[in-house]
């Protein structure tokens, strides 16, 4: 038999469970579930799917202990988990259910119908209400013996992200991969423990939810979703609020759509903040301070292709290092290398710009089933080192934190000038005094010229003091063309601001 | 003032945030039933229900709303 290499995540949640089995382990729209009650629905679910041959299982995304229930039996039985969502469109669902190979959809009762009913999949209702098709009863577990964790070479989980292709692309995440990033993550020396609340706000089809639901677990401590009804920074707040949590994982829009009310609250438990999914503005968060007065705040970096999270920064109370507002990422987290790249794949020395690639035990080994864009993104090193490129601009400091700078694809040319976009955002933002967020986007202009497009989150007004105190601050060739404004910037489904759909919105 | 003239007044603010002249609240509506009243759209419309109101809401008051009767009583009891 195969034994597991420690850390175990699944094997550490096992035996957390065992030991904290009456704490509470999760708390869904109010209600508080033990680590028994947790782990009742998780034996039941894995003994119905442990029997299965089908090795890639569908989990529809909902709010529910039986959602959770799913992931965890699934990794335990040492399967592949897929999620599927229910406010994707249709055809999207069925992409992914077919692009992954699904062969069984786990459900709560509600949203069946995620896959219409002619695709041919195994349904499991993971709750005892849906009369006619295979449901799952609650079993008592007694002795309190939790399932095995089985040990195979099979993906933990695969997430899928938009590709510039219209088809979704899946990042398959190996038990390895997961294991490396679980490894590292506890070497941030979080001082955390089974008396802690911890939230979860992301959605499962974003991998930050991945950490944020079962690393608590680990510790014995508590997980507090975010009702997936009403407005999902307003329920954050309130989870944190009324639930006094002690460690949040955010996104910085969660922040931003917040700022009215920072007078208003007041979060002395939260020991932790991290700002993760998108570019922190460190003016935003400063403001933000004084409602979280004893939190140590960490930026996360990582794209899902290198497991949730790859690098760490301690954003400091005063002097946080930031490009343009926006936060350092800072050192790599540790069996994680990093390597600034020039257009040639030469590695740049300190305080020069270059494309972030990132490498290590925690780098997926190639998209799901295409290889030829596994090929476009890896690339093999003079160092003999296997590559991701981000996509990522970045610099190293003198002290080896990296320094986000954006993305590439916000880097562009003007009249022969390379600009970054987001300079021109940080120096609107600085006019309205960080009051607004604001995104420039190129787009092709007359004779095929590109042109800047400002777009402002707030409602409509004259602009030229605006237009002023951009001349007075940027070159010519940064001006925008057109300035155009939005109530609301759209936000995607890992709540960042939404660039292609703005795009859209300003063209109609 | 009235329910009935908060509620006049909140569908007008509604109309204009949301760019739609056919919106109807009633008591009952919520982010559900309208089109476009999202967590994006929400922030826009507290800011402008404030200023129109000259009222301020906490954000503890903001997420006990659960529907524009709810959002009304709010606003007719700052008003008192």
């Amino acid at each position: 038999m195969k034994t597991y290499v420690r850390p175990d995540l699944i094997a550490d949640i096992s035996e957390a469970a065992v030991k904290y089995v009456d704490r509470t382990a999760m708390v869904i729209e109010d209600t508080p579930y033990t680590y028994r009650q947790l782990f009742e629905k998780v034996a039941a679910i894995y003994k119905a799917i442990n029997q299965l041959s089908e090795e890639i299982i569908g989990i529809v995304a909902e709010n529910e202990l039986e959602t959770y229930a799913s992931i965890l039996a699934t990794l335990f039985a040492g399967k592949t988990y897929v999620i599927l969502h229910p406010d994707y469109p249709e055809i999207r669902n069925l992409q992914i259910a077919e692009q992954a190979g699904i062969g069984c959809l786990l459900y709560c009762g509600k949203d069946r119908e995620v896959l219409s009913p002619d695709v041919s999949v195994k349904r499991i209702c993971t709750t005892s209400q849906d009369g006619g098709q295979q449901a799952i009863e609650s079993s008592v577990l007694s002795p309190w013996i939790l399932p095995e964790v089985k040990i195979t070479e099979a993906n933990a989980y695969i997430i899928f992200t938009s590709g510039s292709t219209g088809k979704p692309k899946g990042v398959p995440i190996s038990r390895q991969n997961l294991n490396a990033f679980y490894a590292a993550y506890r070497r941030l020396g979080w001082q955390l423990d089974e008396t802690d609340r911890m939230l979860q706000m992301f959605e499962l089809t974003f991998d930050v939810s991945v950490v944020s639901f079962l690393y608590p677990l680990t510790l014995g401590a508590s997980v507090y979703t975010v009702p997936s009804s009403g407005f999902k920074y307003l329920n954050v707040l309130n989870v944190l609020d009324s639930h006094r949590l002690t460690f949040a994982a955010i996104a910085p829009s969660v922040l931003r759509l917040s700022r009215p009310y920072f007078p208003s609250i007041q979060l002395p438990e939260l020991k932790y903040l991290v700002v993760t999914a998108e570019a922190t503005d460190v003016n935003l968060l400063a403001e933000f301070r004084d409602c979280i007065p004893n939190a140590t705040v960490i930026n996360l970096y990582g794209p899902t292709e290198a497991t949730i999270y790859c690098t760490a920064y301690a954003i400091p109370a005063k002097g946080s290092k930031h490009h343009n507002g926006m936060a350092a990422i800072g050192k790599p987290f540790s069996g994680m290398d990093v390597l600034i790249a020039d257009e040639n794949g030469q590695s740049l020395p300190v305080n020069i710009t270059g494309e972030l690639w990132l490498s290590g035990l925690q780098l997926m080994h190639g998209y799901w089933n295409a290889p030829e864009k596994s090929a476009y993104c890896f690339i093999r090193h003079t160092d003999g080192k296997l590559y991701y490129k981000t996509g990522d601009l970045c610099y190293l400091d003198a002290d080896g934190d990296i320094i986000y700078c954006g993305r590439k694809d916000t880097q562009v040319k003007i009249q022969g000038y390379r600009i970054e976009l987001g300079e021109i955002e940080y120096r609107v933002k600085q006019f309205y005094d960080n009051a607004f967020n604001a995104v420039v986007i190129s787009l092709p202009g007359v004779d095929s010229n590109d042109e800047l497009h400002l777009v402002i989150e707030k409602e409509e007004e004259e602009t030229q003091k605006l237009e002023q105190y951009l001349q007075d601050h940027l070159p010519s060739y940064m001006l925008p063309k057109q300035i155009h404004f939005l109530h609301a910037f759209p936000l995607n489904g890992s709540n960042k601001t939404d660039r292609n759909k703005i795009t859209l919105l300003i063209q109609q | 003032m009235e329910t009935s003239d908060v509620l006049k007044t909140l569908t007008q603010i509604f109309r204009k945030v949301l760019k739609r002249d056919n919106i109807v609240l009633t008591l009952e509506s919520t982010a559900h039933d309208v089109a476009g009243w999202d967590s994006l759209t929400n922030m826009v419309l507290i800011s402008q229900i404030e200023k129109t109101f000259s009222i301020h809401f906490t954000f503890r008051e903001i997420v006990k709303l659960k529907n524009v009767g709810d959002l009304c009583g709010a606003i007719a009891g700052k008003l008192k």
